[in-house]
This record gives structure tokens, sequence and C-alpha cells, in this order.
């Protein structure tokens, strides 16, 4: 494995060799990659490789069987996770409005919650408004908004762009580079390559799972497009790096 | 009467709780299988003579735990597993009950309940648990309203998502045993399902539906022993008519609302 770990200066998260089991099922194997500080790092890979599956283990939410995984906050003790989960399908029968998520999710005084909505251009006219008279866009403004007004050192975002339009995907970009310009390290899971090739300090791909056993080759252009390809090797000769079933493309 | 109303308002308070998050939960079903499930040990405790609800408390936490813990596997459908318990429970019941000689007057009584029959021991024993449910809700209110749109967040908010589960699912089962000397076996998922899912047709905000759910669940069941006690109707059943009966208002208001004429489209700042 031709990667550099233990670098706790750079990185903010590394993830040493670990093995995550799902439903009886191997998920990750023996998989390591590091996220850099302050970097906007994309995650990629076709569905199934295991994406949002490796952003759970690494905030926690499920347990690795095997490996390590450090987080390494600088100067302070202990850092402040945000998270968007990919499609939350919010109880219809809970009538939660959007001041009420804000405030239950954020736990912070109005003001906060305000600027953070005006942030994301979210409008305040709809503050009383049930999440579920939301549109999907306007949702996934207001999860973003919710994790930026509890000021998080590290966001991992799952496909935070879906169900968004054109304009709104414009804006949230402008706003995730603006909060990365703040210091904020992002972790972003994309099938976006436009997007990956145009902004990606750092980015994470990931294969098939069968290939963890294998361990021979990557099949991680097969998640690209030639064109794709193309633009990334515009930035660098030797994008695709092959390891033990994963793939890294560093510094893009 | 004064036992009635009392024990009847404090199950009416705790149910109604549990139901804000039991119902969005799609948990609803949870209460039918608990309750029936519970006259397994009720049948127990008649058969061995000591108290039958203790031995109902007994069985609902076991149930409780154990849903709880499922509710964890997404491979295994909680729907298909309370099903699982109701049948076992019923049909432990039925088995046991060939056990007692004789007539058993005292199995209908938990079947459909027997409001009159609570006695202060009971109102007693139903205030000090409202008094704990009260607390655990403040304590945990937060993190079940979290759990209840989505389990991951909590857990990245460092917010105690299993220690609120358990209090949900345990709790639910133990104040559900305490209401079927109440309601009965059969009705007394009412106080749980239908005083929420009506407020959540009317209110339009999670506090208003926790605070209309109170009023439902404590006039409906006031109003259902007083119409009982006058036309000599059988208690339970009289509860549970009249909260279907709002339920039913409820969800016409909620059609009459929706129509276009009744829409603005002026949108209130917070």
């Amino acid at each position: 494995m031709n990667f550099e770990l233990s670098n706790s200066q750079a990185n903010i998260i590394e993830c040493e060799e670990i093995t995550v089991v799902r439903d009886n099922k191997e998920i990750l194997c023996a998989a390591s990659c590091c996220v850099p500080r302050n970097s906007l790092t994309f995650l990629v890979g076709e569905n199934g490789t295991g994406k949002t599956t490796l952003v759970q283990t690494m905030l926690g939410i499920l347990p690795q069987r095997e490996g390590k995984i450090s987080v390494h906050p600088l100067n302070r003790e202990k850092v402040n996770i945000g998270y968007v989960p990919q499609n939350i399908e919010f109880p219809k029968q809970l009538q939660l409005t959007v001041a009420e998520y804000l405030r239950y999710v954020s736990n912070l005084d109005k003001e906060s919650i305000h600027q953070s909505l005006e942030t994301v251009d979210f409008p305040l006219s709809h503050l009383s408004k049930t999440i579920n008279q939301l549109s999907g866009g306007q949702r996934q403004k207001l999860l973003l908004a919710a994790e930026l007004a509890r000021k998080p050192d590290i966001l991992f975002l799952d496909e935070p762009l879906s169900n968004v339009d054109d304009t709104g995907e414009r804006h949230i970009l402008d706003v995730i580079l603006e909060i990365k310009n703040k210091g904020v390290t992002i972790i972003l899971i994309t099938h976006d390559w436009q997007m990956v090739s145009a902004h990606a300090d750092h980015v994470i791909c990931l294969n098939k799972n069968f290939l963890c056993e294998q361990g021979t080759s990557c099949i991680c252009k097969n998640s690209l497009s030639k064109v794709n390809i193309k633009q990334i090797q515009k930035i660098t000769p030797d994008p695709l790096n092959t390891h033990t079933g994963y793939c890294y493309i560093e510094n893009v | 009467m004064q036992r009635a109303l009392i024990g009847s308002i404090l199950l009416a308070v705790i149910l109604g709780f549990f139901g804000v998050f039991m119902v969005p939960r799609k948990l609803s079903f949870m209460a039918d299988g608990i309750a029936h499930a519970s006259l397994f040990g009720i049948a127990v405790g008649l058969l061995v003579g000591g108290m039958p609800l203790l031995w109902a408390i007994g069985l609902s936490l076991i149930l409780g735990t154990l849903l709880a813990k499922i509710s964890d596997n997404e491979s295994i459908p909680m729907d298909a597993v309370i099903g699982i318990c109701l049948v076992g429970g019923m049909s432990g019941a039925l088995i046991t009950m060939t056990f007692i000689p004789g007539y058993k007057p005292e199995l209908f009584s938990y079947l459909f309940g027997s409001i009159l029959s609570i006695e202060w021991n009971d109102i007693y024993i139903l205030s000090a648990l409202t008094a704990v449910t009260l607390i655990l809700f403040k304590v945990q209110w937060r993190t079940l309203v979290i759990t209840t749109i989505h389990n991951d967040l909590s857990k990245v908010l460092g917010l105690k998502a299993n220690a609120a589960k358990y209090f949900l699912f345990i709790g639910t089962s133990i104040a559900l045993i305490g209401g079927v000397k109440l309601l009965g076996v059969i009705l007394i998922s009412a106080l749980l399902v239908i005083p929420y899912s009506s407020a959540s047709l009317i209110g339009k905000s999670l506090r208003s539906c926790v605070i209309l759910t109170q009023i439902i669940a404590v006039a409906g069941t006031i109003t259902g022993i007083f119409i009982s006690y006058i036309f000599d109707f059988p208690t339970g059943p009289a509860i549970g008519l009249l909260l279907v009966a709002i339920y039913l208002l409820a969800f016409t208001y909620s059609k009459i609302r929706s129509q276009p004429i009744w829409k603005s489209n002026h949108t209130p700042l917070d």
C-alpha cells in the first residue's frame, strides 16, 4: 500500500485498514484512506461500493470489525462534526415545523439559526411551515442550514445536491466552497464527476467490494465516463492509483 | 367514580405522550401486540394465584426489551414480530386458562376493562408511574424527536439514542398494561393511537399536536366515563367509540381545511 498515513497535522481523519460488516455482508475490507485538513474531499464510486458505509463508519454510527479510525483535532480536544444524511424521510405525522427542527437539531438561539438559513438562501417566511410542506431542494437547504448552525469542524454531506434544481445546486455549491474557505473540512459523496473535477482537493474512490478479496485490479474507471477521466488526467498524469481493493486519487 | 376519573386521566396523559412518538414511527400495532400478549401473563397470574397484573408487567418488560432490540435489525420486519407476539401471547393465555377450573370472570374484566374496579392502591401506583414517565420524557424529549426523524443524526449529535429507544418501548409496554384494567386488552390501544392520530390531522406544529393530544385524550376519557355512567354503557367501549368519533371529526376538518377556498397565500413570519 503506497498510502501515507499518520500525518496528524495534514490529515484530520485517518482510516487504517478498516473492515466493516453490515447485515452479515462485508461492505468494506481493509480499506485505508485519509481526509486532509481543511479540504473538500469527494467520495465517489458506483452504487453499492460502500460510500455511505464508509462515512457512517467515520462518524461512529457503524462499528468497524477491524482497523482503526483516528480523528486529529488541531489545538482542541474534540472536533465538532456535522452530517447531512441522504434522503431523510420525515415522518409525515410528526408535523415538525422548520423552526422546531432547527431548534431540536442545532439547540441554538434564534439569531444563529436565522443566520444559517440566510447563508443557504432558505426563506425565513417558511419557518412556521411543516417540513412536509417543503420541496426536496428546500429540505436539502434546511438540513444543511441546521448543520451549519452547529458550526462544524468537519462536515459530511451524503449527496447533498440530489433533488435540488440547477440554481439551488449552484448556490449550495457556493456555500460549500465558502465554508471550506473558512476552515471547515468537507467530505462529500457525489456521482457528479464534473463537480469533482472542478472543485476537488482530494478524492476517495471506492471499487466494487468483490475486488477487496481479489485485490489485484481497480475498476474505479468504470464509474467514470471517458470525458471525466480526461478532465482529471489534464490535472495529473497518473490520477488513478491502484490499491488493494480501493482506489485513491490524491491531490487532483 | 372519583377513582375512575383520576385513574383514567393519568393513563390518558401517559399514553398520549407515548403516542406522540409511537404513531409517527408506525408502531401503533405494537399497542395491540403487547396488550394481547400480556393476557398470557394475566392467565399465568390467575393460575398460580398471584397478582395477574404483575405477571403481565413482567411479560411486557420482556417483550418491550425484545422489540426494542429487534427494531435495530432492518432485516426483521417489526409488524411481523409484533404479530407473532400477539398470536403467541393469546394462544398461551387460552391454553393456560384451560388449566384453571370453573368460570373465569376475571379474564373478561381484563379483556374488556373494568374501570370502576380501580382501587386507591392502583391510583397510587399510576401516579408514581406518571411522575416517573413525565420526568423521563422531559429528559429524553429532544433525543426522542431526533431519533424519530433519523436515528443516525442523533448519534452524530452525541445523543443517547439507545436509552431513548428502550425508554419508549419498555415505557409504552408498561403503560399499556397499566391501562388494561381501565379499557381492557382489546381497547387499550385506543388511548395510545387515536389522540395523537387525531391531533396530527389538526395541529400545525409538533408542539400544538402534543397539546391537542393531551386535550383529546383527557377530554375523551372523562366524557366517555360520563356517557357510560349516564347511559349505563360499558366504560371501555364508550371511551373507545368517543375517541373514534373525535378522529372522524378531525379527519373531516382536515379535509375541509385542505380545500383551496380555505387556503391562504400568506405565510406568517416566525
